[in-house]
């Protein structure tokens, strides 16, 4: 394992940002490989300890370096500076990484940034970004695949991750690194984990072993591993929305991965200040619950579940 | 003078939030009105716009009897933002301005859009009013994207402004409020003026000409007064210089805002208070008008010092 420097931004009040990637050479020049990209932003745990833990399992978990097939890079964590106030964005400018590909080397801080970790992962066979949803919710682990033309669909069932979310590409897209890699001929998948502020134990090791299932499974490593599951593909046709009409304090009555059927409670909305129940939220099919909103306050009208159709 | 709420929703804890809309149209009801709409504060950190607006409410409210359009005024879009200092939609973080055409069916900030542009539509003529951010200071400007530039770039030049800047086509850019409407057949202009978190009066009063000269030239007020129209740069006669700060540190600028200046000048140092170093001088790259510069010291590797407009020859 070499550790190397992909980045270093210096502060004039803080210690300098130095972005360092994890690389395991494998001992196959023939077997494909693979970059894994971990936080971009803070405030959620997840992609960091994921990706700490996938460094972790390679340097120690591997009971023999030669069953390192293919080149595996992992960068655990490009925005520290973000992460270690609780910010979730590039802490001076509020500029999010994951909207600065393929990066500009001549332009704003967070472009730079961009640039060199784009240029230190490009010409991996595989791409992997540990993300979060960005819109407060938190769901149980995917894929997420843009439709962009470059996208491999079945690929992305290795991970083994109950659905690969086939996503139509929003113009806003088009500067996330998912859609800048594939553009540049990566397969790059985007890892959606829960989003969490703190490692449960029994859920978090869940993203791990899928991408240890897509490192065995695309002969990166040799590694007997449990199957995952048969994973579906989806799209915004099989996805039901559950709005709440009212706001208040959200109270979630369902788990996330429950199967639930038409017309069940699944969650209230309990009026802010006189305490009574304002709105019982009702399952409106069957089907799993794949997120839900993660706040205890939520908004009118804001999408308190999403529930994939099933039956 | 007729105030709407445009988008309401009850906030979880004992608040509504409402965003609102002004209208101004002549007393006498009139078939086949032109129809322009001002819109600003869709950043909450920028607030030249709210301004402006106040001067225009101010002079419509004087000169009814000259009313003979339609004149909508949203100067709050992100009422939420203005009052928390935060230039995105608090709680999601999201740039409004990156989050058009919204929708219905879609999160908070995507529901406010929507309704902006529901409401916007139809509409002659549009002008989103922006102040840069609190980054940075620039001269009083139009913003225009090649693929409508046919179409807005008469308007532009009505507006009183010092420089109009016709950029090229983005596809990130289509989710803002102007690309949006510009597909919605109403020319849209986008002003960027002054700085983040403040006001800049001059720069209100000049824009405020502006608009006055645009709608009396399109018939949307009719009045003897006469409104002042500079005569703005265009960057196609020139080009745009970008300087980003070589190294991290405290900026500390030499010249003032919107100077004339030439090539070689001294912009300003980047400086370390701890030891006294001056990191870096910074001289201009090209001759020219200075019309954007940093104001907020703190600055990182990277971060946007100034632009300059230069003219081709100097480059040459
Ligand atoms: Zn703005």
């Amino acid at each position: 394992m070499k550790k190397i420097e992909i980045l270093r931004i210096n502060s004039l009040n803080r210690a300098p940002l130095i972005v360092e990637g994890y690389l395991f050479e494998g001992s196959n020049p023939d077997a494909p490989t693979v970059a894994v990209v971990g936080a971009m932003e803070g405030k959620t745990i997840l992609p960091l300890y994921t990706a700490s833990k996938l460094v972790d399992f390679l340097k120690n978990s591997m009971s023999d370096s030669q069953n390192i097939l293919g080149n595996i890079l992992v960068i655990p964590s490009i925005n520290h500076y973000a992460l270690n106030i609780n910010e979730r964005f590039w802490p001076l400018d509020k500029t999010n990484l994951n909207t600065m590909f393929p990066g500009y080397a001549e332009g704003e801080t967070t472009q730079r940034i961009a640039k060199r970790l784009f240029d230190a992962i490009s010409g991996y066979t595989h791409g992997i970004i540990l993300e979060n949803r960005e819109d407060l919710s938190t769901c149980f682990p995917y894929v997420r695949l843009f439709q962009s033309g470059y996208e491999d669909i079945e690929n992305s069932k290795k991970f083994g991750y109950k659905i690969v979310h086939h996503k139509e590409l929003r113009p806003t897209d088009t500067v996330s690194l998912q859609y800048n890699w594939q553009l540049w001929g990566t397969k790059a998948y985007s890892i959606m984990c829960p989003n969490e502020t703190q490692i449960d134990m029994n859920g978090s090791h869940e993203v791990l072993e899928g991408i240890i299932s897509f490192l065995s499974k695309n002969k990166i490593i040799k590694y007997k591993v449990l199957n995952g599951y048969e994973s579906t593909v989806i799209t915004k046709e099989d996805i039901e929305i559950v709005k709440t009409p009212k706001s208040g304090i959200f109270i979630p009555t369902k788990q996330i991965g429950s199967h639930v059927i038409k017309d069940e409670t699944i969650g209230k909305i309990i009026h802010a200040i006189e305490g009574e129940v304002i709105h019982k939220i009702v399952a409106p099919s069957n089907g799993v619950i794949a997120c839900h909103y993660k706040n205890g306050l939520i908004f009118e009208n804001a999408v308190s579940f999403r529930i994939i159709k099933s039956g | 003078m007729q105030i709407t709420e445009i988008f309401s929703s009850q906030l979880p804890v004992g608040e509504t939030l409402s965003i609102k809309r002004n209208r101004y149209e002549p007393t006498q009801k009139q078939e086949n009105l032109k129809r322009i709409s001002i819109v600003s504060g869709t950043h909450g950190d920028e607030l030249e716009g709210q301004y402006v607006i106040y001067l225009l409410s101010s002079w419509l409210n004087k000169n009814q009897s000259h009313i003979n359009g339609i004149i909508d005024l949203y100067p709050a879009v992100n009422a939420l933002g203005i009052d928390s200092i935060t230039r995105g939609f608090p709680l999601y973080e999201v740039d409004l301005n990156r989050a058009f055409p919204g929708g219905k069916e879609e999160y908070l900030p995507g529901q406010i859009v929507y309704a902006l542009a529901q409401d916007v539509k139809g509409s002659d003529i549009a002008i989103d009013i922006h102040s840069s951010n609190i980054f940075l200071r620039e001269i009083p400007q139009i913003r225009i994207n090649k693929e409508f530039s046919a179409f807005t770039l008469p308007h532009a030049k009505e507006l009183n402004c010092d420089f109009i800047w016709i950029h090229d086509a983005v596809t990130v850019l289509e989710a803002t409020f102007s690309h949006t409407l510009n597909e919605m057949g109403t020319k849209t202009l986008v002003v960027e003026m002054g700085v983040g978190m403040r006001l800049t009066k001059e720069y209100g009063v000049q824009l405020l000409n502006g608009i006055l000269n645009l709608m009396k030239k399109e018939g949307i007020i009719v009045t003897d007064e006469e409104f002042e129209a500079r005569e703005p740069f265009l960057s196609e006669v020139g080009e745009v210089f970008y300087l980003n700060a070589p190294t991290s540190g405290l900026f500390v600028p030499e010249l003032s805002h919107c100077a004339i200046i030439s090539k070689d000048e001294k912009i300003g140092t980047i400086v370390n208070p701890l030891d006294g170093a001056i990191l870096e001088t910074i001289y201009a790259p090209s001759g020219g008008i200075l019309f954007t510069l940093r104001e907020y010291p703190i600055v990182y590797e990277g971060s946007l010092l100034v632009r300059i407009f230069g003219n081709n020859d100097e480059k040459n």
